[in-house]
């Protein structure tokens, strides 16, 4: 394990063990952001800097994070997707790696990893193929299910069969669920291995819709504790060449009351990738790529669209809810005012490096 | 399919499945992830058949679709068969200039 050199590193560490000894009354929050070729960074969003880069070990290029409750350890995809690799957030030292693939069989976890919220277990959807001399033999996709205690050659403990095309996997409220997202949203029981319900999106039957377009690859749902993405429909009962062909609209699963509601709200007109709940209103949705878009999700209506300079993958938010924070794709977090949604302020990432398909959570310490 | 004739034996397989009613197992994908599964179309156009929603610039979404090898015929698959094809490249609006083009064996 190799620290970078960034600037201020040493003052920040002090603030990252200050701030978990004062826990909770002095909890502050920390963006975590990840960078090729394998960076985790901390972010500190007040001070518009990154206090923190962390060199993951091996091969990359970092994805999906997940962070239990604690905020003490990040869980990074990387490896090509074929690892999940934990790190101290204090230290910077690996505590965890679970190496999916061996020599024969190729295993990738396609984003769909999570952590329980206490920490000791982390889940990770995974699709194998043998890799024959003249063939390649596609496996059945499953959960496997790791210890967090298994340290740097962890193996997993069990696993349970679960649907293809998986690929955001979130704990509920309910400490022996997880949800999954794929062609529709699947409800586990993580100690039997069942689905205990399934919510559907892809066969949602709905009169005069027809089946939703998911570009579901970012996993934010800490703040509000809703899971959502943007999704794109086509109408059936009216003509193609209407304007109300095709609907734009945000898909929210709410991880305490597991419950699912999907709203449309406006003609679809341009792209959105990623979304995330207002923690403070929570029927205020935000949505991003080449815009940034707030929407009230209560009526169904557009708030509020500002044009964006770049395009952006990723998105998060302040627990206070009023700051949203917009990352991913090239080398910057951008910070929004999310009444306005004015641009604030701007942090650029060590060496210039991009975040590409990185999510960006959320830690309070 | 009265002009297409299956040569290879992967085809003979799809039209196997189309003849044995297993037509409903091919099929788009909802939630669109991983090589070869997408067909949506490249940067040329965007879903709206115009620009205004392609990634900007496109060096925002270069390593976007070569990480989760979204278009691997369009770019390199950094997940299984190039995974060295950005390696010192970690800024693509900065470095494109230096990434390689690939053929067949490389």
């Amino acid at each position: 394990m190799r620290m970078l050199p960034i600037k201020k590193a040493r003052a920040a560490l002090v603030v990252l063990c200050c701030a978990a000894a004062s826990l909770p009354a002095f909890a502050k929050e920390y963006l975590l952001t990840v960078t090729r070729p394998n960076n985790l960074h901390v972010v500190d969003p007040e001070k518009r800097e990154v206090i923190r880069t962390i060199v993951l070990p091996g091969d990359g290029i970092p994805g999906a994070i997940s962070v239990p409750k604690d905020g003490k350890v990040a869980y990074v995809l990387t490896n090509r997707m074929e690892s999940v690799v934990g790190v101290d957030l204090d230290t910077g030292k690996p505590v965890f790696r679970a190496d999916f693939s061996t020599p024969q069989r190729r295993v990738k976890g396609f984003f769909a990893v999570t952590v329980s919220e206490d920490g000791k277990e982390l889940y990770a959807h995974q699709a194998p193929v043998q890799l024959g001399r003249s063939e390649y033999q596609v496996e059945d996709t499953y959960i496997a299910v790791f210890d967090t205690a298994d340290g740097l050659n962890a193996k997993p403990r069990r696993t349970f069969p679960a649907p293809r095309r998986i690929s955001l996997l979130a704990p509920t409220g309910n400490p022996d669920h997880v949800i999954a997202l794929g062609w529709d949203m699947y409800l586990f029981n993580t100690k039997s291995g069942k689905i205990e319900k399934t919510f559907p999106i892809r066969h949602w039957e709905r009169p005069g819709m027809g089946e939703p377009d998911v570009l579901a690859m970012w996993g934010t749902y800490e703040q509000a504790r809703m899971l959502s993405t943007p999704y794109f429909v086509a109408k059936t009962d009216v003509p193609t060449d209407s304007p109300e062909a095709f609907k734009a609209g945000i898909a929210m699963f709410d991880l305490d009351a597991e419950t699912l509601q999907v709203r449309e709200f406006e003609n679809a007109t341009t792209v959105m990738f990623s979304s995330v709940i207002n923690p403070a209103r929570r029927n205020e949705a935000f949505l991003v790529m080449n815009q940034l878009s707030k929407v009230d999700t209560d009526s169904g209506k557009l708030l509020k669209r500002v044009d964006l300079p770049q395009t952006f993958y990723a998105i998060n938010i302040s627990g206070d809810g009023k700051e949203v924070y917009v990352g991913g794709a090239l080398d910057k977090v951008s910070i929004h005012d999310a009444e306005t949604l004015e641009k604030k302020g701007e942090i650029t990432m060590p060496g210039g490096a991009d975040q590409s398909i990185g999510w960006m959570r959320v830690v309070k310490r | 399919m009265k002009r297409l004739r299956a040569l290879n034996h992967k085809a003979h397989l799809i039209e196997q499945a189309a003849t044995e009613g297993h037509r409903e197992e091919v099929q788009l994908m909802s939630s669109v992830v991983g090589c070869t599964t997408t067909f949506d179309p490249g940067w040329e156009v965007d879903a709206f058949g115009g620009l205004a929603s392609l990634c900007q610039p496109m060096e925002a979404d270069l390593y976007g679709c070569t990480d989760p090898c979204w278009w691997p015929a369009q770019l390199a698959d950094s997940l299984n068969t190039a995974r060295d094809w950005t390696d010192g490249k970690n800024s693509a609006l900065r470095d494109w200039r230096e990434l390689q083009t690939l053929f067949p064996g490389d």
